[in-house]
């Protein structure tokens, strides 16, 4: 129980007055991007993290977290009201989120999507409590191999489960990895994949690259939509909420299922986005009343919401304790922590034991605090929506550009930026995952730096990665992951010899 | 209007490029096994190896008339290439001019042009929002965060 004394530690760093304030604004700005379309819960944490550098690590990042659940709810917010989902974590939201809504069951609908992503969150966080030092403590005893064997099966697991097509997510993981190799090698110190560019020898920061890939380039997909922000009423009827959360229990099973999948999905990393996804189709199908699912159905709201903030919530895990993101925004944060000068990985857990717990308890209250506020919040932020977008989007322009600028002042970024921003909007276009793409450029260094220290060690034998059980069941299992989409097609081919994949645009929707 | 498959291919052929930079920059950091361990250039060059790769099926899986691109025939129509261009084209104009106009005349320019030259909000709401703009990056970054943003060389050359 040992870490139950830690977590007791941890709150009293957490609920003390200025961390509750910094909460407070944390979990304020992540509605708002969370709210608004084209700023999402990845830019709009790395647009803050420029001004925690000044702040103790455990502040900033509780800020950061705060800010992200705070975007998760706001997220399913405009999902419900406006049918518009302010997050690409929220979309299975809107299937039957907005029916009801619209049936004149507004509360309802937000009060069991708030009610079941805490409850998702919850299970997340009280997995990480009792999970995450556990885990820890076996990752310390890893070497360069157990480490690129670890790395090799995250990214083996965006091919094998993140939903995109494989080799799409095979080129956007290989572009990261390229891009987070520009500039000086840690190792040998030469300047590498600079094309000509003399102010790339600092590297291209991974800030840079989300503010392009998913400020400007979901902006640029959201204008190519007219929006019609028809909203039902954003009035609350606190007595429904009371009622609405009271009847969640009747759906136990849904809940602890859905739970279950995002925790899933957000410890190997699938991201919320595909958790949502995964668990909606999966209620669908073992529903006793799948068949009105799409019509405004309970359980259509719980399965997303819970496994949309179960798998937000548990990236975290293993970013905590072996220094691999689970999702893109935990990626951003991962990026945040090494800029404090805080080493992400095992070793966390020992040196650093107040920012760890402390981060822990935040979790508890912050999702509390992020529940009450986005109750109160809602009309106010339903009526931030009918500003026309033409008023919106030059502003989100203004702030990615200044966010690329304020990085390192340099103009170069900004340019990069805008870069970034067309491939953002291509990809997005034709379902290349952008999350992978990130991941790689933050912690693609630090897997070639594994791979190269195990060489150095095997001196050139590949044989190292099979030198003992656990590195060898970590990359038997990471090669299983990236045949596993080529073993499906061979057997879906042998079974209906001359049907074609039938993918269809809502399953590629899956795929953001 | 653009097919879904031209942008399929034009991406292919975008992602391939950058591949092929990406190998042909990584051979002069040396590739394979020295005293010193694995080359600098090594990585790179797998990962450039990849993104070849990668970029020439998906090219071919664009090119052919595989039956899920079929659902989608047409990616961008006209009218959302014009609300594209719309905002993308004043974005860019306003990063080209940040160097001479600096981040704050540039910003109000740009909120100004897009708001009133479509005629969405009147001159002078449009002028409003353009100055609270530039005033407020002003307040945020400069005095608050002490973050000194561009001035430009139009503000240079008056002396500021």
């Amino acid at each position: 129980m040992d870490n139950l004394g830690e977590l007791l530690h941890g709150f009293s760093i957490a609920v003390t007055v200025p961390h509750l304030v910094l909460m407070v604004v944390g979990v304020l700005l992540g509605i708002l991007v969370g709210v608004l379309p084209g700023l999402g819960a990845p830019n709009g944490v790395s647009l803050l993290l420029p001004l925690t550098f000044g702040m103790q690590p455990v502040s900033a990042i509780i800020l950061l977290s705060s800010m992200y659940w705070g975007a998760l709810f706001g997220g399913s917010v405009t999902s419900i009201l406006f049918n518009i989902p302010g997050e690409p974590s929220s979309v299975a939201t809107t299937f039957d989120g907005y029916p009801m809504a619209r049936d004149g069951r507004p509360t309802t609908a937000l009060a069991t999507a708030f009610g079941s992503a805490a409850f998702g969150a919850l299970i997340g966080v009280i997995l990480i409590t009792f999970l995450a030092s556990w885990v820890a403590q076996v990752a310390l005893a890893f070497g360069p191999a157990e480490y690129f064997a670890v790395y090799f099966l995250a990214f083996a697991s965006f091919v094998g489960m993140g939903g995109a097509a494989p080799v799409k997510t095979i080129v956007a993981l290989a572009i990261g990895f390229a891009i987070a190799a520009i500039g000086i090698d840690t190792v040998s110190g030469s300047v590498r994949l600079t094309m000509g560019v003399d102010e790339l020898v600092k590297g291209v920061n991974f800030v840079v690259a989300v503010m392009g890939l998913f400020g400007i380039g979901e902006l640029l997909v959201a204008v190519e939509e007219e929006f019609h922000a028809r909203a039902v009423s954003s009035k609350i009827d606190w007595r429904e909420v009371f009622r609405a959360v009271g009847r969640l229990p009747r759906h136990g099973v849904a809940l602890l299922r859905s739970a279950a999948i995002g925790c899933w999905m957000g410890i190997t990393p699938g991201g919320p986005t595909a958790a949502s996804f995964m668990s909606y189709g999966i209620a669908r199908r073992f529903s006793r009343r799948g068949r009105y699912f799409g019509t405004g159905e309970v359980e259509g709201i719980i399965s997303p919401e819970t496994a949309d903030h179960a798998a937000g919530t548990s990236a975290l895990l293993p970013m905590l304790s072996l220094g691999i993101p689970g999702s893109a925004t935990a990626a951003v944060m991962m990026g945040g922590l090494m800029i404090w000068g805080l080493n992400p990985g095992p070793m966390l857990f020992v040196d650093q034991k107040d920012f760890v717990w402390g981060l822990i308890a935040s979790m508890y209250v912050g999702n509390i605090v992020a529940v009450a506020l986005v109750l109160l919040t809602v009309p106010v932020f339903a009526a931030l929506m009918r500003i026309p977008f033409v008023v919106i989007a030059p502003l989100i322009v203004i702030i990615c550009v200044v966010g690329a600028y304020s990085v390192s002042n340099s103009y170069l970024d900004v340019v990069m930026m805008l870069g970034f921003g067309i491939v953002g909007y291509l990809f997005k276009k034709l379902f290349y995952p952008l999350a992978p793409l990130v991941l790689a450029i933050v912690i693609g260094d630090k897997a070639e730096d594994a791979f190269r220290q195990s060489m150095l060690m095997s001196k050139g034998s590949l044989g190292i990665f099979f030198a003992n059980k656990l590195v060898t069941c970590l990359i038997v299992a990471g090669i299983a992951l990236l045949l596993l989409p080529l073993v499906l097609q061979l057997a879906k081919l042998r079974r209906k010899p001359a049907s074609p994949s039938t993918e269809t645009t809502a399953q590629e929707k899956v795929i953001i | 209007m653009i097919s879904r498959r031209a942008l399929e291919l034009a991406t292919a052929v975008l992602t391939g490029g950058f591949g092929v930079a990406v190998v042909i920059q990584s051979l002069d950091n040396g590739i394979g096994w020295s005293s010193a361990g694995v080359e600098a250039g090594t990585f790179p060059f797998l990962t450039g190896t990849i993104i070849v790769l990668g970029s020439l099926y998906n090219l071919v899986r664009g090119a052919l008339p595989v039956a899920s691109l079929a659902n989608v025939p047409i990616a961008i129509t006209p009218i959302e290439l014009r609300r594209l261009a719309g905002l993308f084209v004043p974005a860019a104009i306003f990063v080209a001019a940040i160097p001479l106009a600096g981040m704050y005349v540039a910003s109000a320019l740009y909120v100004f042009a897009v708001l009133a030259i479509p005629r969405h909000q009147s001159v002078p709401r449009a002028l409003g929002m353009a100055a609270a703009t530039a005033l407020a990056l002003y307040v945020v970054f400069e005095r608050m965060f002490q973050v000194s943003l561009p001035h430009g060389a139009l503000a240079a050359a008056l002396g500021f």
